[in-house]
């Protein structure tokens, strides 16, 4: 913080500090002379109290020099002042972008960045244009540019902290484009954040429109979180699964932890060395089990500086799980050499958020399978597919199963055509080599995030199908061969990429988009969306609404109700962490989980070159913001002070 | 003839009143004490045996009758007596307002003792003193001894110290007979010495009265703010916070006084507070027969 004078030239009046000082030498050296005969008893007397006489004499001479003091202080207006990025040279067009996501929670971190946006809006010179967005929010291109100061202090008081979680670097690129129809042609985004490492998905590309300004006070946060639950019934027991980690460089020692479900609840204790989780399983008897409907449970954590992650919901649905099978076509003893290795870790990633069962099986084992017992199947290079099973696969997808089909060395493209030809998307046809990049276009399946990250996937080797009639090339690639393609059949979709699920043919499995893609297959299936209960802030939720029903209300944890579109029953509203209950007819159907993501809980920061608005003065203007009130006010306090000090000593 | 100090209203007001000694005394002439000798005065003393040479006349008859025996009756004898005034004339006593400073109150209040004592008959003698000495004019009785009185006490002015032993030695060399003596002073000096003087009255066989005056602010304090004080004698220097002192001074000012009777209470002299605020004819009725 730094300290200056915006009337420096008032503070020649220290001299006036000399004034009671005078008067109290020349109070003590003649006063009134009087000349008495008692002299000597007063003599006597004075030296009881001389002492005392001259502290009380001092102590007035400090009040009245330090009342001067402060009245000086006052005029020559005191302030505190910082650098903020803004142009000194004119009119500057400007975003200002708060991380509103909820690690900025921390350590009151989030306020500190309202006040710094509050600041850098109040220094704008005259005529700029500026708009003020959050990182996370609804409204993707955010307000439009204005060059009213108050407007955008409004902006700033309404942004509020959000729990869910986004992609910095898109968003800020979405929120400059947003200025591009305001005038100048200079134009900057001011993000304050946290610099958390981990709202830059892909890394940090140094941008120069883009400045960052660091709120945060620590350099490594330290931050315990629930960062997975899931339950499974288990003969006449449930197993309540918690995963806390500990984000902080020290270790969490008898960490207590409280876990409900039902109605019922178990405590432990965590363990847990720095920057590393626990997992601990928990057993509650299902005849204690006291509530009726969907069961929901929690984990909580004693609370720490970032209380929102500290507590995780579940939500259980009525005993079926969302079950996963991952067939291995080419099993290795070294898992990492596994078909499915990179498939198998992203599947078991995304069943933490969705609660599902996941199975991994060889090719042999999946022969032994009935295939019906599953909701999503994927076939990774499984080379041996006999007639029974072919009729399970189609009567699995025709009931609504998805089956997702990988290619690889291990299969014979006519077995394939011609035992799953009606299941297939594409004819298979042969294997082909060269080097590929994927294009995104022409598929509304994946999020517009996700095909863009597809265009930094490369590929060797792909299997060239011919599409089959009814189905869909949902990505090609470079020269317009399928990557993806689908079919539906009945009620359940069968999906077929034409590289390998391991990186033997690509580096699709192990570019940060693969994770993405998964989850979208898992999300995607109607089948199992009917059944997944616990979601992530912010997902779209397609809710499993009985036919005949007249009207579905949905309430959130804060009690807001929310009705549904019968026609499109989706729940779009999921803001706010907790359990949410679905109403059908004014009758409970079911509740749900919604809880934080769990990759915002790990507060470590990005290695950037910010600016704290103190260290550089480049490109930088003095905020200042004055003080001298709260020099008036001890002025005055002074004044009294000394008054009532003067009539108690007289 | 010029009277200024001299108070007639009051000596008025205080004419039918009488200021005698408790002790008798050797006077001289007729007055209105009680001699040491027995006299001849209305005043009968005692029944006394009749011896030879005592005369007839005093023979009572009727008690002769009634007992067979003779008697006299013996009587008082009245005699007058030598006063001695003596005002504080050390510069402390300039201390007061413009026209009411402790020496022009220990003057008004000699003037007016010295013409209710010569009125009654007595001598007067008057004088004042200073840590240096005595400058004193001898008793001598009758009305017309006022003006020579009023003359020497008008013309004291106020110097020097206050002393107390010296000039009361002096002034014991003038008053060998019995004698009364008047000290008018502030007695602001050494307080043993005060003493000793007490006791030379005492052994001197004097009856003695002490007038203590002070100014309202010697005994109120009644100053403001931070003050620098001189002293009128030593001219020692001294600043206070006034409001500091007060009082610890009005303390020591007290204990002063006391101790200032305590010390007239032991050597048999009658103390008489008479601040320059007090009419003086209510410290003169203090040492009257009333």
């Amino acid at each position: 913080m730094n300290f200056s004078f915006l009337s420096p030239y008032f503070l020649i009046g220290f001299a006036a500090v000399a004034l009671p000082v005078i008067a109290h030498l020349i109070s003590r050296k003649s006063g009134m002379k009087k000349q008495f005969p008692a002299v000597r008893f007063l003599a006597a007397s004075r030296g009881d109290s001389a002492a005392r006489s001259r502290l009380r004499d001092l102590l007035l001479l400090l009040l009245r020099a330090l009342i001067v003091v402060l009245v000086v202080l006052v005029f020559a207006r005191p302030s505190t002042f910082s650098f903020v990025p803004i142009g000194e040279e004119g009119p500057r067009t400007v975003a200002v972008v708060i991380d509103n996501s909820f690690s900025m929670e921390y350590d009151g971190n989030f306020e500190k960045a309202k006040e710094k946006a509050l600041d850098i809006i109040e220094a704008l010179p005259d005529g700029s244009f500026g708009l003020t967005a959050p990182l996370v929010g609804d409204d993707n291109t955010g307000p439009e540019p204005t060059n009213d100061t108050g407007e955008l202090k409004s902006d700033v008081k309404d942004i509020k902290l959000s729990a869910s979680f986004t992609d910095n670097e898109k968003k800020l690129e979405e929120i400059y484009g947003a200025l591009s129809g305001a005038p100048g042609t200079d134009k900057e985004v001011l993000f304050i954040t946290d610099l958390q490492n981990n709202g830059w998905r892909d890394g940090y590309a140094e941008k120069e429109w883009l400045i960052i300004i660091d709120v945060s006070e620590e350099a490594a946060p330290s931050n315990r979180a629930v960062s997975a639950l899931r339950s499974e019934l288990i003969g006449d027991e449930y197993k309540l699964t918690a995963r806390v980690s500990n984000f902080s460089e020290s270790a969490a020692e008898d960490l207590l932890a409280e876990l409900r479900l039902g109605g019922e609840e178990t405590k432990g204790f965590f363990d847990i060395a720095p920057a590393d989780s626990e997992v601990r399983d928990f057993v509650i008897p299902q005849d204690r089990i006291t509530e009726e409907g969907t069961l929901t449970g929690s984990a909580e954590i004693k609370h720490d500086r970032l209380e929102i992650d500290d507590v995780r919901y579940l939500a259980v649905s009525g005993g079926e799980k969302f079950s996963v099978l991952i067939v291995d076509g080419d099993p290795r003893e070294d898992a990492r050499l596994s078909e499915t290795y990179y498939l198998s870790g992203a599947v078991e990633t995304v069943s933490e958020l969705s609660g599902a069962r996941v199975s991994v099986k060889d090719n042999d084992s999946f022969l032994k399978e009935e295939p019906t017992e599953y909701d999503l199947i994927f076939l990774a290079n499984a080379g041996d597919i006999g007639p029974k099973t072919s009729t399970e696969l189609e009567n699995f997808v025709k009931r609504g199963g998805t089956l997702v089909i990988f290619p690889g060395e291990r299969i014979r493209s006519s077995s394939y055509n011609a035992l799953l030809g009606n299941l297939l998307p594409g004819e298979m046809v042969s294997v082909r080599e060269g080097d590929f990049g994927i294009s995104s276009e022409g598929t509304g399946m994946f999020p517009q995030d996700v095909r863009d990250k597809l265009d930094g996937v490369k590929v060797r080797r792909f299997l060239d199908i011919i599409p089959a009639e009814g189905s869909d090339v949902l990505l090609t690639l470079d020269g317009g061969k399928p990557f993806l393609a689908a079919r539906s059949i009945g009620r359940g979709s069968v999906f077929l990429f034409t590289t390998t699920a391991d990186a033997s043919w690509s580096d699709f499995p192990i570019t940060p988009v693969f994770l993405p893609v998964v989850k979208t297959f898992i999300d995607g299936s109607g089948y199992s969306n009917a059944k997944i209960r616990n979601f992530t802030v912010g997902d779209s939720v397609s809710l499993d609404i009985p036919s005949g029903v007249r009207g579905v209300e949905v309430s959130d944890p804060n009690g807001e109700i929310f009705t549904i579109d019968l026609g499109n029953p989706v729940l779009e509203d999921t803001g706010v962490p907790g359990i949410y209950t679905v109403n059908v007819n004014g009758t409970e159907l079911y509740k749900l989980a919604v809880n934080v993501d769990p990759r915002e809980s790990n507060l470590e920061k990005i290695s950037i070159e910010s600016t704290d608005g103190e260290k550089t003065e480049g490109n930088m203007v003095k905020v200042f913001k004055e003080i001298w009130r709260y020099f008036l006010w001890g002025a005055l306090v002074l004044f009294l002070t000394e008054s009532v000090a003067r009539a108690a000593f007289s | 003839m010029s009277h200024g100090i001299l108070d007639i209203e009051t000596a008025l007001r205080l004419k039918r009143f009488s200021f005698r000694t408790p002790n008798r005394v050797r006077g001289r002439k007729a007055g209105i004490h009680k001699s040491y000798y027995k006299g001849i005065s209305p005043d009968f003393m005692e029944y006394k045996e009749y011896n030879r040479g005592d005369e007839l006349r005093q023979v009572d008859w009727r008690l002769y009758g009634r007992h067979d025996r003779l008697y006299v009756r013996k009587f008082e004898d009245e005699v007058n007596l030598n006063w001695c005034i003596l005002i504080d004339r050390s510069a402390s006593m300039s201390y007061g307002d413009n026209e009411n400073t402790k020496l022009e109150h220990a003057k008004r209040l000699a003037a007016t003792l010295a013409y209710l004592l010569l009125k009654q008959g007595d001598a007067v003698g008057a004088g004042s003193f200073t840590e240096d000495g005595l400058e004193l004019i001898p008793p001598r009785p009758g009305n017309t001894f006022i003006t020579p009185i009023v003359e020497k006490l008008e013309s004291v002015t106020p110097s020097g110290g206050t002393g107390f032993t010296t000039p009361l030695m002096k002034a014991l060399e003038t008053f060998r007979a019995d004698a009364a003596f008047v000290i008018i002073s502030d007695f602001f000096t050494d307080e043993e010495e005060i003493e000793k003087g007490l006791q030379m009255l005492k052994a001197a066989g004097k009856n003695t009265a002490l007038f203590h005056v002070l100014h309202p602010d010697e005994y109120e304090f009644g100053f403001r703010g931070s003050v620098e004080f001189e002293d009128m004698e030593t001219e020692e220097k001294i600043i206070v916070d006034t409001g500091a002192v007060r009082n610890t001074y009005i303390k020591r000012i007290r204990e002063f006084m006391d101790r200032l009777r305590r010390v007239c209470h032991e050597y048999e002299a009658r103390y008489v507070f008479s601040p320059t605020s007090k009419p003086i004819e209510e410290s003169l009725i203090e040492i009257a027969d009333k």
